[in-house]
């Protein structure tokens, strides 16, 4: 005969504790079912969540039997474990044991002598887990960011957690209720004058060259840079990914919605960059002026065989802006090349990838040209 | 009258002698005392900023927001306290089980009484959208240009008395706020993306009537006088900002002024490139967005311009095209096309063709040449008035030399195979001018 009682809606602790006295024939259930205890919901792996329940269990001398079986939830039966907390030297557990066609398990647990030991029941839980979202606002100069992060926590488990503990990464933890398909949205990081660095970079092998060419504008990509440092306000821990909405305050006691983007996950010492939209009052205009072969080598056959090329590129960048802007412009040549003449200075990224940091004034405008050969192309 | 749509339930819970006896002791519905609405052009999205008066009472407050039927991203949702926001401690936004459209804030207060809160969340279904006309003069040398702007609501919600504003800028954005909002759950659940069908959106002809009734009240309390619309740069967008408040109800739209120029001295451009527009010559007027064109203050939003002319001395007018124009920044050139035309010519014609100075390999076989063609250009306007035509010749190799003879004056390179000639013609004049193009190919071009 079976017994279950069932805790809340869905899960289900049976303790069933009796004496072996002669083999088992069958499982016995027990009447009284132990409290839970702390509940602790863990969600330091984004990918799993981890609920540890403390319950007490009243022992008999000799073998006892503990019952743990579920329905409407969904458990990873191989992650269940059972750690006994309190006298451990009386207890001892001897084994598992799966009954067929059921979601249970049956430990067997031998104490010396009738007590009652706290024990922790840790399991992996499905469709229980968290999000982070951030809200920034930013400053009229796009100085410094007031930063909020938030945690969403989702239960479509099928089980009701009442007053658990919450735990993240590296420690942070709370109090929270939070039951069967309930969403929350907690704050937990707030961090006022957090230093940003506006951006603006244009990618010669993603951005058009001609915008005169085109019907739409092209916008140029700016992103708020966010350094994950002690000098940040930050650096305590890695931020997680997650959506980040940013504004910006309009200096009438409101704010501006700037945009939104999804960033990785942001290790101590590294930086979150933000996309948050495109100025289209920075404008590069950018032709190829030159591209012929020279220092042609030719086979027995006259057959070319290897060539160089000599290429000229021209940009043209203009800031309508009434304030100054540093571009990071970013151009690509590839294979082994040499550079001949370039009138601005760059730094050489990786072999193919050059990049330039170029200082806009105000309504000011600049012009890149870059003279190089290509080598040695087949 | 219709029902708002938008609900605000205050639950006062308070805790007695010690005991934590949760208590419902006051349901109250305060009033929206004053909204704002940011209303984004490149994305289908609008800021809400809701400010209402809530009493808390010491202790524990559950404040209740409800939504249904309108498009609120409810992942937007965020209440701030106006006064005493050191007292005031927002716990936790709780969106509860099985019900649709409804957050539920914890709020810890250390005060009672009446605190001002805002309310903030983005919202689907406002839109704006900016257009113009253009008036230009008989002798086309100058347009008189007339900004508006179109609100439309469509949002499901009826906001009255809203202080609007429209942002001009291209943000970035990576879900659509139509989508979440049509959610059956405010973040999805884990490992399912389960949606419902949007919102029934359909009016009642009472509702229509009585929303109609608003707007016509709203339009009556109107200014005699235009609003002004007040426009400043934040951050890479341009901020416009409507006088005064308007009712805007769920369904309608609105049209407002946004600015006019009576006079800005324009240019009769007349374009020709055969790998863009084919063998049609294209109109555009041509003019810069800076203070010598009595504009310059700020960008110009792209849209939709309708150019007319005026005709004779009883101000008839005649239609002369229209043209969607980009985004303009401060003092960069605007060309609005117009379309195609007949009434000013370009015909290219190739009065000669030749190859030569042919290479060989050992074998026999060509391995360089080169191409001469002689083109003539004749460029005829058969206007009254005076036009700057920009003809754009593409030669398809970056080998090339150019030898020119005519009446034009120096041509420019754009690029590596394409140069530009520019003239300017009188009314009635023609102008022809030859040039010879020798391409260098296979060897040649090394």
């Amino acid at each position: 005969m079976k017994r279950k009682i069932t805790i809340h809606k869905l899960l289900i602790l049976g303790a069933i504790i009796f004496m072996i006295t002669s083999p088992v024939e069958a499982r016995i259930k027990l009447v009284a079912l132990p409290d839970r205890g702390k509940t602790i919901i863990r969600l330091d792996n984004p990918q799993a969540t981890l609920i540890e329940d403390e319950r007490i269990l009243t022992l008999q001398q000799g073998t006892n039997k503990v019952d743990f079986s579920w329905k409407g939830v969904s458990i990873d039966m191989d992650s269940i474990r059972l750690t006994v907390l309190t006298q451990r030297d009386l207890v001892t557990l001897l084994n598992v044991s799966y009954p067929p066609n059921e979601a249970a398990l049956v430990w067997e647990i031998h104490s010396m002598k009738p007590i009652e030991v706290t024990v922790r029941i840790s399991y992996l839980l499905s469709f229980i887990d968290r999000l982070i979202t951030y809200k920034g606002i930013s400053d009229q100069e796009e100085q410094e960011m007031s930063l909020k992060s938030f945690l969403v926590l989702r239960n479509f488990s099928g089980e009701d957690f009442e007053n658990a503990t919450v735990l993240l990464d590296e420690g942070q933890s709370f109090e929270q209720r939070i039951n069967h398909e309930e969403t929350k949205q907690v704050l937990f990081l707030k961090k006022d004058k957090v230093p940003i660095e506006k951006r603006w970079t244009f990618d010669a092998a993603k951005q058009p060259w001609d915008p005169e060419k085109l019907d739409t504008n092209v916008g140029i990509p700016v992103s708020y840079r966010i350094e994950n440092v002690a000098t940040s306000g930050l650096g305590a821990f890695a931020l997680s990914n997650g959506k980040v909405r940013v504004f910006q305050e309009d200096g009438h006691g409101s704010t501006i919605f700037l945009g939104e983007d999804a960033t990785g996950m942001v290790p101590v010492g590294e930086n979150m960059d933000v996309y948050i939209g495109d100025s289209r009052d920075i404008v590069v205009t950018q032709r190829k002026m030159r591209d012929q072969h020279i220092n042609v080598r030719r086979d027995k056959k006259n057959r070319v065989v290897l060539y160089d090329t000599d290429e000229v590129i021209n940009a043209t960048i203009e800031n309508f802006k009434d304030k100054p802007a540093m571009l990071t412009m970013i151009q690509h040549i590839p294979g082994q090349w040499d550079m001949e003449e370039c009138n601005m200075s760059y730094k050489r990224k990786d072999a193919f990838r050059l990049e330039f940091e170029i200082t806009l004034p105000a309504h000011g405008k600049e012009d890149l040209m870059m003279h190089y050969h290509r080598r040695n192309l087949r | 009258m219709r029902c708002k749509r938008i609900l605000f339930v205050t639950m006062m819970v308070f805790l007695t002698q010690g005991i934590a006896q949760a208590k419902v002791d006051l349901v109250i519905l305060p009033k929206r005392d004053a909204a704002q609405l940011t209303i984004y052009n490149s994305a289908d999205l609008t800021l809400v900023r809701d400010i209402r008066a809530l009493t808390l009472k010491k202790g524990l407050n559950n404040m209740q927001f409800s939504w249904a039927n309108t498009l609120i991203d409810p992942t937007s949702l965020e209440m701030q306290p106006k006064m005493d926001a050191d007292k005031i401690d927002i716990l936790d936004l709780t969106f509860p089980p099985r019900v649709r459209g409804l957050g539920l804030w914890h709020v810890q207060s250390q005060t009672s009484g009446n605190v001002p809160v805002e309310i903030t969340y983005l919202t689907s279904g406002l839109s704006w959208r900016a257009f113009y006309m253009g008036t230009l003069s008989t002798d086309e040398k100058t347009m008189g240009l007339q900004g508006y702007v179109r609100v439309t609501n469509k949002s499901g919600e009826d906001y009255e008395n809203a202080q609007v504003r429209l942002i001009v800028g291209k943000i970035n954005i990576i879900d659509q706020i139509a989508d979440l909002a049509r959610r059956q759950y405010p973040y999805d659940r884990p490992g399912a993306v389960a949606r419902v069908p949007a919102p029934a959106m359909a009016e009642k002809k009472s509702e229509m009537m009585a929303a109609k009734r608003q707007l016509v009240a709203a339009e009556g309390a109107m200014m005699a006088r235009p609003k002004e619309i007040r426009k400043e740069g934040l951050s890479e967008y341009f901020l416009y900002t409507i006088e005064g408040k308007e009712t805007i109800p769920h369904g309608w739209s609105k049209r407002l002024p946004s600015f006019e120029v009576k006079t800005i001295p324009v240019v009769n451009l007349y374009k020709y490139e055969e790998e863009r527009y084919g063998d049609q010559v294209m109109r555009f007027l041509s003019f810069k967005n800076d203070k010598d064109h009595n504009l310059g203050n700020t960008p110009i939003p792209g849209g939709v311009i309708k150019v007319y002319r005026n005709v004779g001395e009883s101000e008839q007018l005649s239609y002369e095209g229209q043209s969607n124009f980009k985004y303009i920044p401060v003092n960069e050139d605007v060309e609005l096309n117009l379309g195609s035309v007949s009434n000013v010519l370009v015909k290219p014609t190739l009065k000669n063709f030749a190859t030569g100075r042919f290479l060989f390999n050992g074998g026999g076989t060509i391995t360089g040449w080169d191409e001469i063609r002689d083109f003539e250009i004749e460029v005829k306007n058969t206007r009254g008035i005076t036009v700057k035509v920009d003809i754009r010749r593409n030669f398809g190799t970056s080998s090339w030399e150019l030898e020119k003879t005519g009446d034009f004056g120096d041509y420019e390179k754009v690029d590596l195979d394409t140069v530009k000639f520019i003239l300017s013609l009188n009314a009635h004049e023609t102008k022809k001018f030859h040039y010879i193009i020798t391409t260098h190919h296979g060897t040649r071009a090394d």
